[in-house]
Formats: structure tokens, C-alpha cells, sequence
């Protein structure tokens, strides 16, 4: 179950943002979505996960029209995890995860608790589940909302820059989730701005840059030096992890 | 956890009853309890009313009807108020800030100097609409759609509206046109009669509780359009519907009492203390507490300086108004 992407175009005013892009997200993968800060990675990824219809263009997962799909199955098949989302609700984080139960309930039926504690389990967000969601930390909160859209019990997991917020160990954990997730079957893409995750992390990338796809592939073929210093101007060394001997990126200015 | 909500209802509906049955015992006439209940029991078909005919009419064609109108108002407006800000992600917003009640006055008085009083509710809901509209757009016209920008245009365009409304009283009026200028633009529910109950009432069955089934969905709405729409829902149809059927509720309401301020604004907010935000516990016991705190402060309004009478929306306002300077101040704290 692949999402494939064809001929994106997305504008705002006059602006164009998003300029006929076509990309692919392998099945049951964790790709990342790389590219310099306005490179529209944000616009993209709101485009792929459905919210936002573009000017052009056709988001398909499974061969499916996603835009052609209603509103409530396709929350079943795609959930998205919003950068900075800003709130003042009094909601406990069970009441947040709880939300993700929405697209599955009925007017008078409630929602399954079983989904929604198996969330709460797999974030490590169960201990603090019953505290009020806006006294969380960053971090916290971060890893509650992720809870949220996998009790939407999802297929195709879009997340915009999931390590914000995150200090080192909680940006690995949460790496290696989406690792785990993916190992289940889930296809998972990720904005991330942080090349050194993307490549250690990701199997595959896709390179955005000024709204275009400039190139995408398996992380080690496409995240090149020469590609790099083309994209964001800097020198790039490739080095070897002497712990996990994986790949490592190491950056310099260029000369 | 979930029978807290169920509990606080319980509690807050006896207590409802029972304010219906205290307060229309309560009044200038001088009526005992055991003649109130008498002569309204006759009229429900037991047995014979126990007071003389304009006694009995006192009970019966005055009082009831007007406690009725208080509570089915006091419930409407708490429902706009809390739907109000669950939409708009604003815990200012409210039917009479926003400026929806004066443009429902505004309605409402056009209508009622061409003596279609039938279309009353419906011109009401015209003019809330259209305030509303008009209150958003200029909100949005001064950059991002903030609480505070909301507020202020909300304002300007009630200013407006109210100047429209007496001067279009003072321009036709035959009678004292002061007093029914006070009665649009602070509320007053000294008119309330049957067909005020009825259209209250029914305007809460037709759009209260349609509302009311959207619990969840509001819910959803805490994280922004782009969460609530990766959840599934549509939002800019949600958005607008909900609007509407507040509209409609917001003129149906002041159609039959004039612009009563703070009850949707200050209620739903001390719910959410009481059980929290969760929308499916929090629409219904707003309108409960609405419904006794309106039919109080009618009340107050109408014993209290006996044999002088205050608009409701001047007892509503010196409660509501402090709560309101309360509100802004924590909101300051928090940003």
C-alpha cells in the first residue's frame, strides 16, 4: 500500500507553492521528506495527508483517490500529526487520544477504549494520561498527539517535523517508533529538517526544494554530497558510525 | 469518570424544576403557593382554579409563561455561547459580544413597525446573521482572526446596529419609546407571553438540540481546522452550519426578550470547571444552568425594586461584567 503523488500544484494568492510535484512513499516504509527552510515541505505534507485540496494534481494510497475518498473512512486509512499545535482546551491527554476514535464512532455509539489505551501504551504516554494535556511539556505533548493518530488505527501515518520539541533521546525513541510502526506494516512519512535523523532513520528520501522535487530515492543513493551542496550549500562528508557502522552525515561550511 | 457529567444534570435538572416552582410563586400580587399550584393545576385540567378570574390571569397569562420564557431563553443563549467558542476557538465569544444579539434586535424591530410580527423570530435570525458576517469579516480585515480583534469588531458592529434600532423606535414609536428602546437593547422579558414560550421553546428543540448531537465534533475543533479535518471532518461545512443554527437560535431568543448580555459569555465557561470541556456533557448542563440562572435574575429583576421594574439584561450585566474583566485578565496571564 504505496502513496503516490502526481503532478501536485499548490498556490497561495498568487504564489506559487508547490510546483507539479510527483513523489511515492513505498509501502510499509518510513520515508522522510527533506528540504531547506520555505522549501514547502509543510504545504506538501497537508496536500498528502488530504486536508488540503491542490490547485492540481491527485493524491492517491493503495490506488485509491484519497480526495475522492469521504471525509470519515479516510481518517481510518490517514493520520496526520501537525507541527506546533496550539491550544487552550482543559482536555485530559486521554480525551486528546480519544479524539482519534472519532472517524470510527457513531452519534450515540462511544468510542473503543481498547484503541485508544494500546496508543497511549506504545507513545509511553499512559502514565501521565490523566493529566490536563496543556500542562505537558513539548515533548510531551508531542508524543500524546502521535498517540491521538494512531488511535485513528491508520495505514498511512504523515507526521510534519515530529522531532521538534524532542531533546536527543526522545528524538531517537521516537525514530525508532516509527521504525517499529512501519516494521507492522504502517507507510510512514515524516518532514524532517534534521538530515542527520533522515539519514540514519529513513529507507527513503524525498528532496524538496523552491517546491520541487529535485531528487528522491533510497536514503544512501540520494542523499549525496554533491546533492547536498546543491541544495542547501554546504559541504558534506559521509562518515561511518564506528557504534552501529551506519551512515553518518557530517557538515561544513563551504569554501 | 462519565458518571460525573450524568450526576451534575441530574442535580441541575431537579434544581431547574424546582426553581420553576418557587419562582412563579414569587411576585408583587401577594399569591400563596398552594393558589399558585391550584390555578395552575386547573388550567392543565385538575380540578378548579382557587383564585378570582384577573387573580388567576395573573398566575396564568402572566408569571408562568414568563419563568417559561426565561428558562428556554437562559438555555438558548448558553448553548450559542458555548458553541460559539468551541467554533471560533474563542473563550470571548459570545452572542452579545459578537454583536448577534443586536443585529437580531435590529431584525426584529424592522419587522415588528411593518406588523409582521409573525416573521419575527425569522427577521431576528436575519439580523444575526448578518451581524455575524459582518463581525467576522471586519475581524478578519484587520489581519489574523484573534479573540481580542473578534471583540472589538464585534462591537463596533453592535454600536452600530443598536443606533440603527433606536433610531428606527424613536422615528415610529407611538407609545413610550424609551422604555421599549431599553427592552430591545438590555433585555427584558416583561412581555413574555404563550407565544414567547412557544417560540423559545420550539427554537430549542430545532436548533438546540441539533447542536447538541455535534458534542464530539466540537470537541475535535480544540486543535485547529487542520486537526479536525485529518479527523474526518468537514470543516468549513461544520463551521457554517453550527453558525447558522446558532444564529437561528440567538434571534429566536431575542426576538421574544431583547439583547441579553453575559449568560452565554460566563456560563459555559463555570460548566467547564464543574465537569470539564468535553462538549457531549458540556452543551446540555450550559443550558440547564442557563435556563436557572435567566429565570433567577428575571426574577431579581422583576421583586426586587417592587413596584419598579429593571430589564433582566441589567442584573444579567452586573453579574456577567465583572466575570467578563475576570476572563480577560486570565487570558492575559496565559499568552
Amino acid at each position: 500500500m504505496s502513496l503516490d503523488a502526481s503532478r501536485i500544484r499548490i498556490t497561495a494568492g498568487q504564489k506559487l507553492i508547490i510546483d507539479g510535484v510527483d513523489c511515492s512513499v513505498p509501502a510499509g516504509s518510513v520515508s522522510a521528506l527533506v528540504g531547506p527552510n520555505g522549501a514547502g515541505k509543510s504545504t506538501l505534507l497537508r496536500t498528502l495527508a488530504a486536508v488540503h485540496r491542490p490547485d492540481a494534481g491527485t493524491v492517491s494510497f493503495d490506488g485509491a483517490d484519497l480526495f475522492a475518498t469521504p471525509r470519515r473512512e479516510r481518517a481510518r486509512i490517514v493520520a496526520f500529526v501537525e507541527q506546533d499545535t496550539s491550544t487552550d482546551t482543559a482536555m485530559s491527554v486521554r480525551a486528546v487520544v480519544g479524539l482519534g476514535r472519532l472517524p470510527h464512532e457513531g452519534v450515540w455509539s462511544g468510542g473503543s477504549t481498547a484503541a485508544v489505551d494500546a496508543a497511549l501504551e506504545t507513545t509511553g504516554t499512559a502514565a501521565f494520561a490523566d493529566r490536563e494535556f496543556a500542562t505537558l511539556s513539548g515533548g510531551e505533548r508531542q508524543r500524546v498527539l502521535l498517540a491521538r493518530a494512531l488511535a485513528q488505527e491508520p495505514s498511512l501515518l504523515l507526521l510534519d517535523e515530529p522531532t521538534n520539541h524532542l531533546d536527543i533521546g526522545a528524538q531517537l525513541t521516537a525514530l525508532t517508533l516509527l521504525r517499529t510502526l512501519s516494521a507492522g506494516g504502517m507507510t510512514v512519512l515524516a518532514a524532517l529538517h534534521d538530515l542527520g535523523l533522515a539519514a540514519t532513520y529513513a529507507e527513503h528520501v524525498i528532496v524538496l526544494s523552491a517546491g520541487k522535487v529535485v531528487a528522491a530515492g533510497p536514503t544512501a543513493q540520494t542523499l549525496t554530497p554533491e546533492l547536498l551542496r546543491a541544495v542547501y550549500g554546504v559541504q558534506a562528508t559521509v562518515l561511518v558510525n564506528p557504534v552501529t557502522g551506519g551512515r553518518v552525515l557530517a557538515f561544513s561550511p563551504l569554501d | 469518570m462519565r458518571s460525573r457529567p450524568v450526576l451534575v444534570g441530574a442535580a441541575l435538572g431537579a434544581a431547574l424544576l424546582l426553581s420553576i416552582v418557587v419562582a412563579v410563586t414569587i411576585g408583587p400580587a401577594n399569591i400563596t403557593f398552594g393558589e399558585v399550584w391550584g390555578s395552575i393545576g386547573s388550567h392543565l385540567g385538575l380540578g378548579n382554579s382557587p383564585l378570582p378570574v384577573l387573580r388567576d390571569g395573573i398566575v396564568w397569562e402572566l408569571r408562568l409563561p414568563r419563568v417559561l420564557t426565561a428558562a428556554a431563553v437562559g438555555a438558548g443563549l448558553a448553548i450559542a455561547g458555548a458553541v460559539m467558542q468551541a467554533i471560533t476557538r474563542n473563550p470571548l465569544a459570545d452572542p452579545y459580544l459578537l454583536g448577534l444579539s443586536s443585529g437580531a434586535s435590529l431584525g426584529a424591530v424592522s419587522v415588528v413597525l411593518l406588523g409582521a410580527s409573525v416573521v419575527l423570530p425569522l427577521a431576528a435570525f436575519l439580523g444575526a446573521m448578518v451581524a455575524l458576517l459582518l463581525t467576522l469579516l471586519l475581524a478578519s480585515s484587520l489581519g489574523a482572526i484573534t479573540p481580542t480583534r473578534t471583540v472589538l469588531a464585534g462591537l463596533a458592529v453592535s454600536s452600530l446596529a443598536s443606533a440603527i434600532t433606536s433610531l428606527i423606535i424613536f422615528w415610529t414609536a407611538t407609545g413610550d419609546s424609551y422604555r421599549e428602546i431599553l427592552g430591545w437593547l438590555l433585555g427584558s422579558l416583561a412581555g413574555a407571553r404563550w407565544p414567547a414560550v412557544a417560540i423559545a421553546v420550539v427554537a430549542l428543540v430545532v436548533a438546540g438540540i441539533p447542536i447538541m448531537l455535534t458534542g464530539r465534533v466540537l470537541d475535535a475543533f480544540a486543535f485547529g481546522d487542520v486537526s479536525a479535518a485529518a479527523l474526518g471532518i468537514n470543516v468549513p461545512a461544520t463551521r457554517w452550519g453550527l453558525l447558522a443554527a446558532t444564529a437561528l437560535l440567538t434571534g429566536a431568543m431575542v426576538s421574544v426578550s431583547g439583547s441579553i448580555g453575559f449568560v452565554g459569555l460566563i456560563l459555559p465557561h463555570g460548566v467547564r470547571l464543574l465537569v470539564g470541556p468535553a462538549h457531549r456533557a458540556l452543551l446540555p448542563l450550559s443550558a440547564l444552568v442557563g435556563a436557572i440562572f435567566l429565570l433567577w435574575a428575571d426574577t431579581a429583576a422583576r421583586s426586587l425594586f417592587d413596584p419598579r421594574e429593571l430589564p433582566v439584561g441589567i442584573v444579567t450585566a452586573i453579574i456577567g461584567a465583572p466575570l467578563f474583566a475576570f476572563l480577560l485578565g486570565r487570558r492575559r496571564s496565559a499568552t
